[in-house]
This record gives C-alpha cells, structure tokens and sequence, in this order.
C-alpha cells in the first residue's frame, strides 16, 4: 500500500507549481555534522549567542546612557539658561524681582504687555552685582546665578520637582532679597566717580556682603532696551576700560602694604613670628636696605622714629617693608602659601558671583611656588607676583574683624516664591583661619595703623570720628612711571565690627590719597545708617 | 478547502500575533487619546484618521498572513507594528511644516505623508512574506547582487546630491530616494552567499600573518575589496553611519560564520587605526568626533544639535513630560534640529519619558531575539548567516543613531529604522522584516500520509488545526 | 489637581504600561517556547518503524527514535546500526534538514532504496515512506505524541 502511495506521489510531486512551497534543496552539507567526517566548524548558534552577548552590551550601554541624561544630569542641564524650556518658561510666568535689604528694588519687569517682557534696572551702581536678563545677550551677574529661581523653574520646596509636571502653573518664580545697602553702593560709586577701580564692603559676623562697586560700569537698562541694545553691548566690549568687567570679583591688583595683614597671620598663625619680634638689623637695613641675594628691600624715607628695632606692632602701623621682609623670610615659602590659601586664596572664592583666585605669587617657581628669596621677601609686603581681588581682601579685613573666624561671602538672604514659601540662606562660617587671640593682636596693630601717632599719618583719613577704627592702607607700586595703585582695608567699630572694607583705586597713588579717605567715608556713612 | 490547499493557501490562526496586536491598538490608541486630549484640553479621542487608517492596515496584513496560512514567527511583525504606531503618533504631533510633499495633486504634510511610507513599507514587508517562497534568487546571484550594490553605488557617488547636511540622495524622474538604505541589504545578501559558501574555508584554513590569522588571501580579497568599496565611496560621501554600520555588520557576520575571534581583533585593530588616520585627514571626521567629546565648546555651532538634545533629556526626566507636552518652541522653530529624521529618538525621550525610551530599545531588543532566533533555527548556514546579517542591518542601525543620540557615540546621520522619517528608510526596513519573516516560514511539511489515512481523519486533523492554540502554532 | 489634569496623566501612564504589558506577553510567549522545547528535548524528532528484517536485526516491529542525523550501516559506530548481511559498513544518511527528512545513499554495495527506487543523491521523504538497505525496510513515522 504504502509503495502504490509513493508511486502516486512521484508523479503528483512533479505536477506541483505555482504557489505550492518549492523544496530547497541544499547542494552541500556544510553545517550539519556527519558522524564520521571531517569536522566541521561550529555551528552557527553558538556564535549567534556570543553575537546577541556583543548586542546586548551595547544596548545595556545605551540604557546607562539614557538613565544618566534622564535623571543624573537632568536637574542642572533643565536650569542651564541656554535651554529652550528656560526661556519660554521666561515667558510664561512673570520673571521675580530682585531687592536690597531694606526692600529697595533693583531690578524689576516693566509693565508694559507684548511678548516679551522688559527687565528695568532703577539703579544703575548696582549693576555689578545685579547684571542684567536680556533675550539677545543672556544673563550675567545675580539675574544669571539665580535664573532658574527668578524663572520659576527651580521649587524652592523640595520634593516639588516630581510634582510640578502636574501642578497647572508649574512655573513658581521667586523674588530675590539681597544684604545689599543701595544707599552704601550709592556712596561708594559716587566716591569712586570716573576713577578706575572698585570697593567690597562686608558684615564680618555674617559675610553678607553689603556693597560691592565696580568703576567704569554699565547700565543694563541700555543692554535690555529693544532699540539700540546691541550697538551700546559691543561699544562696551570693544572699550580699552572693560566696563563688563567686575572689579570687585575678578580684578586681580597687585596688593602693596595690605597683603602685609596676610604675612601677619602667617607669621603669627605659624608660630614664625610674635608680636614682639624684632630684627636687630633693621635700623641699619633702613638705612642701607635689606639685601637679599643681591635685591635690595627699601623702605621709604618717613619721618618716623627708626633708631630701634621695630617689633610688630610698629612695623604695622609704620607699613615697615624690611621688617615684613624678614617676617616673610622667616615664615618660609610654604607656610606663606598655605596660610593664604586658608583664606581663599588659590581657588575661586565660592560665591553667587563669578570671581578670579587670588594668588600670592604664580606657582611656577621650585620655592614652593616661588622662584626665590628674593621673590618671597617681595612678596611679603605686597609686591612681586601677588595679585589680589578687592573681594578677596575684604574677606582678609572680615576675618581680623570677626576674632579670626572667616565668613562665606553672600548677596542673598532670602528667596520669596510666588506661592508664598520663603528660603533664607544662613550665613555660614567658612574656617577659623587663626586663633581669636592673634586676630585681635593683629586687630590691634591695625587699630594703630589708623589711629597710633605715626599710623595717622598714611591711614588717619580713614578713622571714623567717635568710633575706634582698625585698618592699613597700601601703596602698590606697578613699576616704571605708573602711577601706583591706592589701597585700603579696615573695619570698624574696632572692637564690635560692623562693617569691613576694601578699597582701591587704580592709579590712585599712594594709600592715603585716594582709598584711605574713601574707606573712613564709607564706615562712616554706614555707620551712621546703622545707628 | 481541498482545493485551496493544492493552491498553497492554508489558512491558519496567529493567536499569538493576533493578542500582541491587540495589545498595539490598545496602547497605540491610548498614545494618541493622551496627545489628542492634550491639545484639546479635554479628555477624548477626537478625530483619529490617521490612527484608524494604520490599524486597519495593520488588521489587514494580519488577516494576510492568517489566510495565506503562512507559519512565520508571530513576534517580528507586532514589534514591527508598534514601532510603525509611534512613528505615526510623533509624526502626527510634531510641527507638519517639518515635511511637505505634494503627491498626486494633495499636498500631504508630515503626519499623513509619514503615515504613507509606514503603510507602503509595511505593505512591502507583508508582500515579502508572503510571496518569496524561495532563497534561491538570493543565493544563487551574489556576485550579480554584488555587481548591482557598486553600480548604485557609482550612480549615487556621480550623480547623487546632498541634502540637508550629509543625506545623499538619488534622484531619479519623480523618484527620489537614499540608496545608502538599499545597498545595506544587498551587502548583506552578498556576505551571506559569498560566506555560506565558503565557510569551511575560510574557518579552517588560513594564512599567517605574525600572531594573527588570517582568512586565505583568495577567498578573502573578493569580500573586502566589495566591503572596502562601499565604505570608501561612503566616507568620501561622507556618510559616517552608514560606513560604521556596513563595518559592524561585516565583521559580526564573519565572526558568526567562521567564529574565528582573531578577525574580529585584527578587524576592530583596523578599525580604530582607519578612524585614527581618517580623524587626521577629514576635518568633517574631526569636527564629528570633537562635538562628540565636548559639545559645550561651541554651543552654538556644532555643538547646538547635540546640546538641544540633551537638554530634552532633562526636560523629559524619568515619566516624560507627556505626548504634545514637551519640545518647547523658541520662536516656530523646534527645539532640536532635524527632529524628525536624526533626533526623533531624543523626541521621544523627551515626551516619553525614559520609561517609553528603554522601551523603545527594548522593542528592537525584541526584533534582534526573534531574528536571532530565526538565524539559530534556520535549515541551513545561508538562511541561518542572511537572518543574522538582517537582523543586524536593523537593530545596529539603530543602536548607532540612539548612541548618537545620547552622546555615547559620535552622531552620525543615520535613520531610526521603523521610526524616523524617510520613505526610502521605511520601504527597506520593511522589506528586511518582511524577509525575516519569509524566512521563519515553516510551512514546508512532510507530505501528508498517503491513502492509509482516511477522509474523517485528515479532516479531523485540519479542524484540529484550524482551531489550534498557541502550542499548535509555535512547534 | 482637577479631573482632565489627572486623566491626563492617566491616559500618558497608561501608554506607556502598555508598551511594557506588550513586553510581558513576548516574555511570556519566550517562557512557553522554552518550556515546550525544554520538554521536548528528550523526545525524538521522529521514528524509523521496522517493518521487515529477515535476519533479525533491528527485530521487526521496533521502532527506532531518530535524531536531527542518523547513520544506517553495519558497523557498530553508525548510530542505527543495521545486521544484515546485504548492507555495507557505512550505507546510508538520513536527516532532518529543518524542513523535511532526507535520505541520502553512502556509496553502498546494493543501494538505498525509497519506496521501490534506486535513492541517487539526496531525496526527499515523508512519514509513511518506506526506506530499504540491504532486507531490511523500514518505515518513516511521526514521533508519538504523548
């Protein structure tokens, strides 16, 4: 039976066409092992599985990739002001305000309707520290730090992240409540008037900072205003003075007489120095000035008492550069860095403001950054490659101030939400850089700077009448036939301190010409404020 | 019924298919629901064409392959098929003005033109399943497959022009299309003919050359100089993914067929030597490779593409911000360039959120297992390396356009197979499931009992059948 | 949050759950091709039923289990080995080519035979044909379904 089905089938395989499946019939028997025969190479599966293997690391890979972009780095690429959500959420929700801290406004929305609403910066002096929002140029200065929280983009709530996509107004933009005293930042550019320079005026308790002047500066009005917005933005970046440069954070100046405050603490922090040390030499160095291989260190013809050795409390009021010479030397290289680097230097300063690392010499030298003595001795009363930021010696000023404890810098206490939330940014407490007791020993001989019989001479312009006033002024010579330029830090009350300053003026000559007085008259104005 | 089976038609119940497509209406209409409600502020359907007209197609080809009675893997064309949908739906919600084509008369904008390349390149996916019967046209033609990939080749390079950035399009008449998509296939087909036939050798014996072994030089030159061909005319076109994939898969295929581990070494030797001299020579490999590394240097030039799209990741977060919700619009422009063909995966990360997104890779995860599965099963080495080798084409692709994507790898202008906008892309992923699917047919029987079996028994046996569940169809 | 707000997000979590409950029906539908291959493993893909065999050995009415590939012959290292003294040492192949069963002739003294024809090169067969080698015929069956 079965052999009359084949019969019938042979013919009827024939007769199938169409779309009757066709048999393939493999010509060679590459894959399937016969017993017996040579071997053949391994099947296809199991390379197939070490294949899939390869497929599935690349997909983990680009697994990993998504969860990083979609939940590692999402929350700070959301704020970036460059992204597209940012500046229609500009749109949406009305920008908030920015205030000083008597509830000045300083930077506010025009009310006038359209698309796009206009930023309006009533006080021009605080520009600076303000900036500006503008659709063609960006952000700068607080309006960029604090973009995302102006917008509204960033909760102040936490947790409120997760629930904003369902919220129907996601957008929760706060108003910003800075330390700043207009009036202070009012004064102190009017003080600084055409001259180059600038002024940081800080709280020491709390580092709050309570004016901070750059001179030249610009009006960001002019930058937001629709007509006539990019003409006047590359008419300031094509000035010789860079007007968009902020002074007060990044302008780095070589120092003179008022890094010899950092020398102090150095010295007395390390235990190089006492208050009374003298150095035998140096009423006959006076005369023939500190040699150190082969440079000699001078000090200027005063007409002070120098037929003994000053010890360091005379040192400091007279601005002896000998003595800080020696001091220098005898701190050593390394210590002198690091005790610097203790209060700030080297590094950025952290704060809602960009700022340049001060530097107390430039670190290529085998000295510990020095290239030699002679460049450390320099540098220990403010010449050489030490460059300072006005910010940067403020917080020197604070830290003498506040018993030897330095405060973070801030501009803003407080951030009010639309829907009512409050966050308060605390003051924070940095480092103790050195003991109360040597802060107050330095503060004393800064109190002499300003008020002792040979200190008036250079700093008296700055004591502020009726209150006990501590500070040193400085003289920074830049070489050849510039004029030097004209310093000044202090604080007072001397000993419950209010307010601590830094002044300079580029150019401005020596200390007690210019920055000296400017400094009394801005402790005082706020003093007065205060009271 | 007796008749029809003499003809070849057989029809046979998908349960599986036919439950999974389910579950793509279902969720494909939910997607659209979520979209529509969204732009209408209340929650409703609305007018859904656009929708109905693809499931329905999808319905038809179902009904395709129940009554041709084909016995093809049940899984490919569901994937296939949800990919299609979300093509359709973030078609549908981007800005129209991204595409616009007049087609017979109409003016077809990007929703319903993409929806038309999603339906003829599943029209052409359902007619390769169907109708191919029989490899031998592939099998036996490799060299004349070869000849007509350099011919393609040499007419794209002559007269080919390159639109929006480094496309490169032929046109021909009316007809324009990316040939770079159609010759990926017939590289394929060539490697797997030209591999299947000559795999004992190149597997076992071998040249030296130092501490590595090469394939014998005579079998060896013919495939690398089609492979070099192709990857120099590519790279002087400046078609860096497509170089990058050909490479991949070239080297995946004949690790699979020889399993020789010293090829792939020496291949990935050379190509990171090739990649290091092109980088030297071609400033467009530079400008490719430096905006890979750091985007942020020039944000607003070639890093801008790039950054857009990460900053749609942010924006998504880890639910998505919702279909319509997302992309913000500076002014009429979207918010990351070519959104539609390079960037739709950063799209839909965005308003799906990276749930949706690993889905997404997760549904060519599953195309790569039923096409790996296809290839370990098949009946012979130039089924089972012609299953890997498309398998490959689709699911590398895509790895390399999302890698771009997300900045694990350089960007590279390639298409989302089944996803991004482009009919040439869709006409060829379509015929590549198609042919995946023509080759997990199974229908071949042994010829039924003869005369032994009586009449009540075979028809037994087809009510059996045609009532069958899962177990009958998946043997 | 009002109704539409929370519909909403209904309907956008809902999207994509679905997407992931189509995951879960392929994963299931994977499960149950392991198990059924797990399960069938042991099971031959089909069997050789021994219809006659004059001398005895394979004893008429076994029914031998096959695998993928199968060697008929005298010698003892063919995997079904065949007694009888009209069949060669290495005689004959029969395999499952994914599709359908083969049977091809080893260069044997006598010859393969399927249903009554001389087997030249590799022929085709289906269950209910009839193989012969040397006296011995055997059968091609369906493997028992249990």
């Amino acid at each position: 039976m079965s052999l009359t089905g084949a019969r019938l089938a042979g013919p009827l395989r024939r007769l199938r066409i169409g779309l009757r499946p066709r048999m393939n019939v493999p010509q060679a028997l590459p894959s399937i092992p016969v017993p017996g025969a040579r071997v053949a190479p391994p099947h296809i599966a199991s390379s197939l599985l070490r294949l899939a293997l390869a497929l599935a690391v690349g997909y983990s890979a680009l697994a990993t990739g998504l969860m990083y972009w979609q939940v590692v780095e999402a929350q700070r690429l959301t704020s970036d002001p460059l992204n597209p959500l940012v500046i229609s959420a500009a749109r949406q929700a009305p920008r908030g305000s920015i205030y000083d801290r008597s509830g000045v406004v300083l930077a506010r929305n025009l009310s006038s309707g359209g698309a796009e609403r206009l930023r309006e910066y009533p006080y021009v002096v605080a520009a600076p520290v303000v900036g500006y929002r503008s659709s063609v140029f960006g952000t700068a200065g607080l309006e960029r730090t604090y973009d995302a929280q102006l917008t509204g983009l960033v909760s102040l709530r936490p947790g409120d992240e997760l629930l904003r996509k369902f919220r129907d107004q996601p957008y929760n933009p706060s108003d910003l409540y800075l330390s700043l005293d207009i009036e202070l930042q009012e004064a102190a550019a009017a003080a600084l008037g055409d001259q180059h320079g600038a002024a940081v005026a800080i709280e020491p308790g709390t580092g709050r900072v309570l004016a901070l002047v750059s001179s030249p500066t610009f009006n960001p009005n002019r930058i937001v205003a629709r007509q006539g917005g990019r003409r006047y933005m590359n008419t300031l970046r094509e000035r010789d003075d860079s007007p968009l440069l902020n002074r007060a954070t990044q302008g780095l100046y070589v120092p003179g007489s008022v890094f010899k405050i950092v020398t102090a603490i150095a010295g007395l922090g390390s235990g190089a120095i006492s208050p009374q040390t003298t150095y035998e030499n140096q009423p006959h160095e006076y005369q023939t000035g500190f040699l150190v291989e082969g440079f000699r260190v001078r000090d200027f013809p005063r007409r002070v008492q120098r037929d003994h050795p000053l010890d360091f409390y005379e040192a400091t009021e007279v601005s002896s550069n000998i003595w800080f010479a020696h001091a220098g030397l005898d701190v050593g290289a390394e210590n002198l860095v690091s005790w610097a680097q203790r209060l700030g230097f080297g590094d950025r300063i952290p704060f809602e403001l960009p700022t340049s690392p001060s530097q107390v010499t430039n670190g290529d030298g085998p000295l510990a950054g020095f290239r030699d003595r002679v460049e450390l001795a320099n540098a220990a009363y403010g010449q050489a490659e030490a460059l300072v930021t006005p910010l940067q010696m403020a917080l020197v000023a604070g830290t003498i101030a506040n018993d030897g404890l330095l405060m973070h810098p801030k501009l803003v206490d407080e951030l009010r939400a639309s829907d009512g939330s409050v966050s308060r940014l605390a003051p924070q407490a940095w480092l103790q850089v050195l003991p109360a007791g040597q802060a107050g020993v330095i503060g004393d001989a800064m109190q002499l700077a300003v008020e002792g019989r040979y200190g008036r001479e250079f700093a008296g312009a700055a004591k502020v009448p009726g209150v006990p006033t501590a500070g040193k002024s400085g003289t920074a010579e830049l070489g050849g036939d510039a004029a030097p330029h004209s310093w000044f830090i202090g604080y007072a009350p001397a000993d419950a301190p209010q307010i601590a300053i830094a002044v300079i003026v580029e150019g401005g000559g020596a200390g007690a010409q210019r920055a000296v007085p400017m400094g009394g008259q801005l402790m005082s104005r706020y003093l007065d404020s205060i009271r | 019924m007796l008749a029809l089976h003499r003809v070849g038609i057989r029809p046979r119940m998908r349960w599986r298919e036919l439950v999974l497509l389910l579950v793509v209406a279902i969720a494909l209409t939910t997607g659209w629901a979520s979209l529509q409600s969204f732009r209408s502020s209340q929650l409703e359907v609305g007018d859904a064409w656009l929708l109905a007209t693809y499931l329905g197609a999808l319905a038809t080809i179902h009904l395709g392959f129940v009554i041709t009675g084909r016995r093809m893997d049940q899984i490919l064309f569901p994937a296939a098929a949800l990919l299609g949908g979300l093509s359709v739906l973030i078609m549908h919600r981007l800005p129209q003005d991204l595409a616009v084509q007049s087609i017979a008369g109409r003016v077809l904008e990007l929703g319903p033109l993409q929806l038309l390349w999603v339906l003829l390149g599943f029209g052409v996916m359902a007619a390769t399943a169907i109708l191919v019967r029989s490899d031998g046209w592939l099998r036996r033609y490799k060299y004349t497959w070869a000849a007509l990939g350099i011919v393609l080749l040499l007419l794209v390079f002559l007269f080919g022009e390159v639109t929006g950035g480094a496309r490169l399009t032929l046109t021909i008449g009316p007809i324009s299309g990316q040939p770079s998509e159609l010759l990926k296939v017939i590289l394929v087909v060539f490697l797997a003919g030209y591999l299947a036939e000559n795999r004992w050798l190149l597997a076992t014996s071998s040249t030296s050359v130092g501490p590595f072994k090469l394939p014998p030089l005579p079998y060896l030159l013919p495939m690398l100089a089609m492979w070099g061909l192709a990857l120099a005319i590519v790279i002087v076109q400046r078609d860096l993914g497509a170089a990058l994939l050909y490479f991949l898969v070239f080297l995946s295929l004949l690790y699979v067929a020889t399993r020789r581990a010293s090829y792939v070494v020496l291949g990935l030797l050379l190509f990171v030597g090739g990649g290091a001299v092109l980088y030297q020579l071609f400033p467009h490999v530079q400008d490719r490779i430096n905006v890979w590394i750091n985007p942020f240097v020039d944000p607003q030039g070639s890093g801008y593409q790039i950054i857009r799209a990460l900053y749609a990741y942010g924006r998504g977060g880890i639910l998505g911000t919702g279909l319509g919700a997302g992309l913000p619009q500076v002014g009429a422009v979207p918010s990351i360039p070519a959104i539609h063909t390079d960037f739709i995966f950063a799209a839909l990360a965005e308003e799906m959120g990276m749930l949706g997104a690993l889905a997404i890779l997760g549904l060519y995860v599953v195309i790569a297992e039923r096409g790996f599965r296809i290839a370990a099963t098949a009946a012979d080495d130039f089924r089972a390396l012609l299953a890997t080798g498309l398998t490959l084409v689709v699911v590398v692709q895509a790895a390399i356009i999302c890698g771009g994507n997300l900045r694990v790898v350089p960007l590279t202008g390639i298409t989302l197979p089944l996803i991004s906008y482009g009919g040439s892309s869709l006409l060829v992923n379509g015929a590549v499931i198609g042919l995946l699917l023509a080759l997990s047919d199974r229908a071949v029987e042994p010829p039924p009992p003869g005369a032994r079996a009586g009449v009540a028994r075979r028809l037994g046996q087809r009510v059996r059948r045609a009532g069958g569940k899962f177990e009958e169809a998946i043997s | 949050m009002d109704v539409f707000t929370l519909g909403l997000w209904a309907l956008r979590i809902a999207f994509v759950v679905l997407i992931y409950v189509f995951f879960v029906f392929v994963a299931r539908a994977l499960w149950q091709d392991l198990r059924a291959g797990v399960a069938g493993a042991g099971r031959p893909l089909a069997r050789l039923h021994v219809i006659g065999a004059p001398e005895g050995r394979p004893s008429p009415g076994t029914s031998i289990p096959l695998d993928a590939v199968n060697s008929l012959g005298r010698d003892v290292n063919n995997s079904i080995v065949v007694d009888d003294s009209f069949v060669s040492a290495e005689h004959a192949l029969l395999t499952f080519r994914g599709r359908a069963w083969y049977v091809e002739d080893r260069g044997s003294t006598n010859g393969t035979w399927l249903n009554g024809q001389r087997v030249e090169g590799l022929l085709p067969l289906g269950y209910g044909d009839e193989i012969q080698v040397g006296q011995v015929r055997m059968r091609l069956e369906r493997a028992r379904q249990e």
